[in-house]
């Protein structure tokens, strides 16, 4: 039988393979004997940790040539990471970018400071080699069979998830979410693939995965990071579990809500936003009043952060910080920025299932519109 | 950061594209947290539909509102947690730095008549408005200029109408980029003597001063031409001239309408100038003015007309963080100061 380009490829010697992003690095899962992690952090890379512009070609080109240190995470994002590195928890990054940025974007990462578990990069060069060029624009069939992986490698009873507003992140969140609660059959799942257009045999390899990945009520919480600003209205029918954040401020006021952060982790990601000279104290309060207004947090939640981190401030995490006004003041300000709200009632939440072969269609149609008009 | 506080519930298309045009500028302005003031629960659902920065809108509840008709000092009185109320109020309190409302224009000068010092040196508040002109001015080629005062104060005296020059002055300084704008006295004749006492004696004061680039008269024809930069003149004659000025643009439209229908030449004619119709149109669209400010008080108050759509109120937006960041009210109070000093 006739060897196929890429077959032939891949028989090049490792080193070569590894600096043309040929192989695919597939996460180990746990060590044996390991044990399981108690709560999984999935992070997207590209508009989510860091800050990427690729809504055109030049855009592409020069996020390809950029050096680690040129590479910017969004304020608070490294300390949130960085938070959420805790005994147990397990840090896995799933991004779209491609395998020959693995050096250049581990770098980064270690740069910043922040270590991971796994880190899988997508294989467009293996997808041109075997002339399935759809497959490389696809999201659902890269991503989806990625993290069902990393799950049946290492499940954790709590997930949660990171992403952005530039791709169908909210769909393949949910979609993972239920496949992973055993809400969604095989059959309807075999539907959503044909509908993401994804080759026969990749389908046919997430079915399968989807058969063997650990059934749990394991994602609490899904983030959507609203970098594009798209309407937080979009994203409503996804419930209350999805949450489109505009700052990672608001991204640790909800896990500390959930009980995953302390307030002292709450106020390190605070600070790092203030550092970065692109927040001031009166963008975090109104952060504060957003998702409260938008129903994510309630407004006791607030309150208790604001007493709390009074305490942490009084235990030391603010020293040093002369920059800052007192703590009594900030405090009262962000109570301030409450009260402004008045007595609005609280965000109901429908809980029709998702149809995601709809949902997929939309997308489809969405992107078209969007490439029409030149924006990417 | 300037805080800009927006009046979310005043004008006709209020609230939706009040919120709109908010939403917008938060994703335009950097530098500025906009504070749209109104029934929060309305709001809440009108701002997630709309592509805009939480961390730089926030919310300010106001239970109630004033309507376009309504008599200001009445409303004011019966409302005293009305959307315009409360954010001239918020202002006065240290929460805000400057207002901007499309809302009741006798309800939004009262509210900051009642809340707000006037400048050091300036005895009347004044509204100003702009026109559109034959002749361009400052660095942006504006085709407007401004009139002041056009309602605001009714009877004027010499001094006031000195204060309106140089707050006038200042304010074309720094939203047409004109470094020097031609300051006039509205008057019946151009020569010095002519008019009320009134202005032959704040003709007289002009004169003097250095600071401005007093160039006289004019009379009611050079207004639509363009003469001067900025028109001074009391608030009565004021709002009589930009009605009549009003009244003047909206017979021309209704003639045009008359001739499109009434001849195929006249209406052929009309076709062959569409062009340059719609280009004339554009250079004298008020919406990309945004708004005219309500000048003399210690903060910025930028009056959007009561018909902006979303895109007037982003613009009247930027107009006061311009104002913010040109310091405008620090620059009048400086100016009154040195003529204060000199006389």
């Amino acid at each position: 039988m006739k060897r196929s380009l890429f077959d032939r490829i891949s028989s090049l010697p490792g080193r070569v393979g590894e600096k043309i992003g040929l192989f695919d690095h597939v996460p180990e899962g746990l060590a044996p004997g390991a044990p399981p992690p108690r709560h999984t952090f999935r992070w997207d890379l590209d508009k989510t940790y860091l800050r990427t512009e690729f809504d055109s070609f030049t855009d592409l080109a020069k996020s390809a040539f950029e050096t680690a240190a040129d590479k910017q995470a969004y304020p608070g994002a490294t300390a949130l990471l960085r938070a959420l590195r805790q005994d147990g928890h397990r840090i896995c990054i799933v991004s779209g970018s491609p395998t020959q940025m693995r050096q250049v974007l581990a770098a980064k990462l270690a740069l910043d400071g922040v270590t991971h578990d796994e880190f899988v990069l997508k294989n467009n060069l293996k997808n041109i080699l075997r002339g399935r060029f759809r497959a490389m624009r696809a999201q659902i069939p890269y991503k989806l069979p990625a993290m069902l992986r990393s799950r049946i490698g290492a499940a954790a009873p709590h997930e949660t998830l990171f992403g952005d507003d530039a791709e169908a992140d909210a769909i393949i969140y949910c979609l993972y979410a239920d496949v992973v609660a055993g809400r969604v059959s095989i059959d309807h799942l075999e539907r959503v693939l044909i509908a993401s257009r994804a080759y026969d045999d990749d389908a046919g390899m997430i079915l399968d995965l989807a058969r063997r990945v650990p059934k749990a009520e394991a994602v609490g919480r899904m983030f959507i990071h609203l970098d594009r600003k798209s309407p937080p209205i979009g994203f409503r029918r996804f419930g209350p579990r999805l949450v489109p954040v505009y700052n990672y401020y608001q991204a640790a006021l909800v896990l500390y809500e959930d009980k995953v952060l302390s307030a002292r982790q709450v106020i390190f990601v605070a600070l790092e936003m203030l550092d970065s000279g692109q927040y001031e104290l009166g963008h975090l309060a109104t952060s504060v009043q957003d998702v409260i207004r938008r129903g994510r947090i309630k407004r006791e939640t607030a309150l208790q952060l604001a007493a709390e981190t009074q305490d942490a401030a009084q235990s030391g995490a603010l020293s040093g910080r002369t920059d800052l006004p007192p703590f009594e003041q900030i405090a009262a300000a962000f109570r301030e920025r409450v009260r402004e709200l008045g007595g609005v009632a609280d965000v109901t939440w429908d809980d029709d299932p998702l149809d995601y072969v709809r949902l997929v269609d939309e997308e489809h149609e969405h992107r078209r519109t969007r490439r029409k008009q030149g924006m990417g | 950061m300037h805080r800009i506080v927006v009046d979310a519930m005043g004008g006709d298309l209020a609230p939706d594209e009040i919120v709109q045009g908010a939403a917008e500028a938060s994703l335009q302005l950097a530098g500025a947290e906009i504070i749209l003031v109104g029934d929060a629960a309305v709001l809440g659902r009108i701002l997630p539909r709309m592509r805009h920065d939480g961390a730089r809108v926030r919310v300010h509840h106001a239970p109630a509102l004033i309507e376009m008709d309504e008599k200001p000092a009445e409303a004011l009185a019966a409302k005293p947690e009305a959307s315009i109320a409360v954010a001239v109020d918020l202002v006065a309190r240290g929460e805000g730095d400057a207002v901007v409302s499309a809302g009741n224009t006798g309800a939004s000068v009262l509210a900051c008549a009642r809340r707000w010092k006037l400048l050091a040196g300036i005895k009347r508040a004044a509204l100003a408005a702009v026109f559109p002109t034959e002749l361009r001015r400052g660095e942006k080629d504006d085709p407007f200029s401004l009139i002041l005062d056009v309602g605001a104060t009714v009877e004027v005296t010499a001094e006031d109408l000195v204060g309106f020059a140089v707050m006038g002055s200042a304010y074309a300084k720094l939203v047409s980029q004109n470094r020097r704008p031609r300051v006039a006295l509205l008057s019946n004749g151009t020569e010095p003597g002519k008019g009320p006492p009134e202005i032959v004696a704040a003709h007289a004061a002009l004169v003097e001063t250095t600071e401005l680039n007093f160039i006289g008269n004019v009379e009611g024809l050079d207004i639509p031409r363009g003469v001067a930069d900025v028109i001074v003149t009391g608030g009565f004659t004021g709002n009589v001239v930009l009605k009549m000025l009003e009244g003047v643009s909206e017979t021309v439209v209704r003639l045009a309408r008359y001739a499109h229908k009434e001849r195929l030449a006249w209406r052929l004619g009309l076709v062959a100038l569409s062009s340059a119709i719609d280009q004339l149109k554009q250079l004298t669209d008020w919406q990309q003015y945004g708004g005219a400010p309500l000048l003399g008080f210690e903060y910025p108050f930028i009056k959007a007309h009561g018909r902006s759509n979303a895109r007037a109120i982003t613009n009247a937006l930027k107009v006061a963080q311009k104002a913010l960041a040109g310091n405008l009210t620090g620059n009048i109070a400086r100016t009154m100061a040195e003529l204060a000093e000199r006389t």
